[in-house]
């Protein structure tokens, strides 16, 4: 009988393993899209244009699941990062712009990450100026003495913390109708706080790094191309619970503060959707989730980041490496924390501006990555059979040319209104 | 100095100083161990679509100011095609992962250091400096501090890996090196490059180095390679390593390698399968000294002599009746001192063998390490319930198992 059960316990835990075996970088690259920027960024599209912005978000899930598609797929042919490919592919120059580019729009998000903390801590009245330093000291001490991926692990878990807003979202009872309908239609302004909220939402949703962690996340996690299948779906359903949240905060925030017309500003307004569900508790949960999330950012990019130079360079990489061996490996890193938090420390920074225009940056610069991920899924020679088919390149190049159009006629029309 | 990253790109003139072309690239003759020789430049003609391929034998002067050739472009015969033996420097060496054979890494070429050799231009060496990059970049002058040295292997001493690589143990410095240390480099290259390099080790020697690699890795590689590659590979594998190697691989995919392998090879490595991997079934091996109780110490060092090369180590000689049932173990220490005539049977003691001293096969690894630690064992047998001896479990195996990823 006993053995019975112990045999019965082992299947299981087999079972369990081989599960957690395929699951991870879909679910856990799309889930970190959902860090101080993605959260802020999504409020402020619920709390300033309603739900007018959902047919992006739905575009934008497709656009996700077939880029997040195709950088598993390079992962698993080639069991090589990104930024080792470009580098063999395209030369030095234009790995070094890439890197370049890389480099901005990932301290851009580092910083964005800070300002989360910085505003979590606002909300409960602690000052950023205590907050921020600890926070980088934090990181710091966890990513050179402690578990990288344990903390990694620690910090996925609370990000769960956003199915709130999915029971938020029914509590409220948001007219649910109108969001569908919204879905479905286009409507855009031609005014620069439009197209450059929106261009946040394709930012921080589809992202340069979120390009790289998941090819290289594949190729450390040893999977090769038999995983292919069990990946995509992976990769898809990442994708869509991810954009799913995404899509609750939006409607949880146009149905309480776009309603009443409040702008956010500060952390404390997109905290006040959380009223339905929690009360006078929302701002206390709502800094609780927008701490966990900027964690998990902080910790995950300056690593990244670190790795994907590295890679590209030739330089020795991993907390393996000595300190004058991996001198270029830990200077990015700590490159990476530093700036951000003194860029969040300057006095009278608006927060909230920051983790919006962080996510900007990540769009404007998305098409460059995206265009050379398109240039190397299509080359036989590295992909072989698996290059991209038909639908996986339309949607590719609809999502590039989409966004170079909004950044154009976001540099217009801000010339226009200047002029 | 004579760097790569001076002239390509530069203006190929012809006698009369005109302007026939732009250099493309270089094309090599490599081998092993030596400083390569520029046999061609890659040159695409004005007016022209195609590369042409000069001989180097044109070369008038070739610096970082100028390449020139001795006589006008009609007069060369150049090539339209030459043969893939030619390495191309541009396309195959740079910005590739290179073996850095002294410093145990991989590394990236930034640039490549030309120079003469015995009046042949060559390869000299591959820069893998920051500095070089700047070079490359075009930005050296950002470095007026002078911070960044040139950081240069010599050719000779390493091993480009994008074309075809041959490279022997015995010829090579790679040779030198531990066989975990060529594990560790193998895990970091890309899956075509490691699985090349290994394929270009004698077989013996990528067997050592396969068992060091970390698993997850192993059976990518295993797989990349195909059965009838990696069965040469698998069967000069010591057993219990092919055995966890086949678990994980999915059953039918297993079989097929199984299938590839030798009779006797794959009847006991199906022996070890079935053992869970966390039990002392599953990491115990077979590859142990047995002699019979009757035996002298003279014939059963005659043994080891005979049988040395087939084991991995031989610490201590397992003695088993003709029912394979165990009946004790000399330790190498013991047999040393015996007097010559004496029978392996009347050596074993108390100290060596305990009835508690073995291991059951589905001791976990918490009980092979108590009984391991308390008998200060080294290795120790694991029988079966008539008293069989099945295998062995060596102390590293454990550590391999509390360890995985040294």
């Amino acid at each position: 009988m006993v053995e019975a059960i112990k045999k019965r316990w082992q299947i299981l835990k087999y079972k369990f393993i081989f599960f957690l075996g395929v699951v991870g970088p879909g679910i856990i690259s799309a889930n970190a899209d959902n860090d101080a920027g993605g959260i802020t960024t999504y409020s402020v599209v619920g709390a300033h244009f309603g739900t007018k912005m959902l047919w992006v978000l739905l575009l934008v899930t497709f656009a996700l699941a077939v880029t997040q598609e195709m950088g598993v797929r390079i992962g698993l042919v080639t069991r090589q990062g990104l930024g080792g490919i470009i580098r063999e592919t395209f030369g030095v120059k234009l790995t070094a712009l890439v890197m370049f580019l890389m480099l901005i729009a990932n301290m851009g998000t580092v910083t964005a990450e800070f300002a989360g903390v910085a505003a979590s801590f606002g909300i409960i009245g602690v000052s950023k100026y205590v907050a921020v330093p600890i926070a980088a000291l934090f990181v710091f001490f966890v990513l050179f003495k402690g578990s990288f991926k344990t903390t990694q692990k620690i910090f996925l878990v609370f990000s769960f913390f956003y199915i709130v807003y999915i029971i938020n979202g029914f509590i409220i009872g948001p007219d649910f109708g109108q969001a569908m309908t919204d879905m479905v239609t286009p409507t855009i302004e031609f005014t620069p706080i439009f197209l450059i909220t929106m261009i946040a939402l394709i930012g921080t949703t589809i992202t340069p790094w979120g390009q790289f962690f998941i090819q290289s996340y594949v190729v450390d996690k040893g999977l090769d191309i038999q995983h292919y299948k069990a990946e995509k779906v992976e990769v898809y359903l990442g994708a869509i619970i991810t954009n799913v949240v995404s899509f609750f905060i939006i409607i949880s925030t146009a149905a309480t503060l776009y309603k009443v017309g409040i702008h956010i500003a500060d952390a404390g307004d997109a905290a006040a959707a959380l009223e339905p569900l929690a009360g006078h508790l929302a701002h206390f949960l709502f800094a609780f989730g927008l701490f966990v999330a900027s964690m998990l950012g902080a910790f995950i990019l300056p690593t990244a980041t670190a790795y994907a130079i590295c890679e590209a360079f030739g330089w020795e990489d991993g907390f393996d490496t000595d300190w004058s061996r991996g001198k270029y490996f830990y200077s990015i890193i700590l490159i990476t924390i530093i700036l951000p938090c003194l860029i969040v420390l300057i006095p009278k920074i608006s927060l909230v501006s920051i983790m919006v225009l962080s996510q900007d940056i990540n769009g404007i610069l998305l098409p460059f990555v995206l265009l050379f991920v398109l240039k190397i899924i299509n080359d036989k020679s590295i992909m072989g059979e698996y290059t991209n088919g038909f639908w996986s390149n339309l949607v590719a190049w609809i999502t590039i040319i989409g966004i170079i159009v909004a950044t154009v006629v976001l540099v217009a029309s801000s010339f226009f209104i200047l002029g | 100095m004579l760097y790569l990253s001076h002239v390509l790109g530069a203006k190929v003139l012809d006698s009369a100083d005109h302007v026939v072309g732009v250099l493309q690239d270089l094309a090599i003759s490599h081998k092993v161990g030596e400083y390569a020789p520029v046999r061609f430049l890659v040159v695409k003609p004005v007016r022209a679509k195609k590369d042409v391929f000069i001989p180097y034998e044109y070369v008038d002067d070739f610096s970082k100011d100028e390449v020139s050739l001795t006589t006008s472009l009609k007069k060369v015969e150049f090539e339209k095609h030459i043969s893939n033996r030619f390495v191309f420097l541009d396309k195959d060496v740079l910005d590739q992962q290179i073996v850095d054979v002294s410093g145990i890494r991989v590394v990236r070429v930034n640039d490549l250091r030309m120079g003469k050799v015995n009046g042949k231009m060559c390869v000299l060496g591959i820069d893998i400096s920051t500095k070089g990059l700047l070079r490359r970049l075009k930005i050296e002058w950002m470095d007026f501090f002078n911070w960044f040295s040139v950081d240069m292997i010599d050719w000779r001493k390493a091993q480009p890996l994008r074309r075809e690589l041959k490279l022997s143990m015995s010829s090579n410095d790679l040779d030198r090196l531990h066989p975990a240390d060529l594990a560790n480099i193998i895990e970091d290259l890309n899956v075509q490059h490691g699985g090349r390099l290994v394929q270009s080790l004698d077989v013996k020697d990528a067997a050592k180095v396969l068992e060091e690699i970390e698993p997850k890795l192993q059976k990518i590689l295993v797989k990349y390679l195909g059965p009838d590659k990696a069965s040469d590979i698998l069967s000069q594998m010591s057993v219990d390593e092919v055995a966890d190697l086949m678990k994980s691989l999915p059953r039918e995919e297993a079989k097929v390698f199984l299938s590839h392998l030798r009779g006797s090879k794959m009847k006991n490595v199906e022996k070890l399968l079935i053992y869970p991997d966390d039990t002392a079934g599953g990491l115990m091996t077979l590859d142990f000294m047995k002699v019979s109780p009757e035996t002298t110490v003279k014939q059963a060092m005659e043994e080891i002599r005979r049988h040395s090369s087939k084991h991995r180590s031989v610490l201590y000689i397992y003695i088993i009746d003709e029912d394979e049932k165990f009946k004790g173990v000399v330790s190498l220490r013991s047999l040393i001192v015996a007097s010559a005539e004496k029978k392996m049977c009347d050596l074993t003691n108390e100290d060596d063998f305990h009835k508690n001293s073995t291991l059951k096969v589905e001791d976990d690894v918490d009980e092979i390490m108590e009984v391991m630690t308390k008998y200060d064992l080294f290795t120790a047998a694991v029988l079966d319930e008539s008293g069989k001896l099945l295998g062995i479990v060596s102390i590293d195996d454990v550590m391999r198992h509390l360890v995985p990823n040294a």
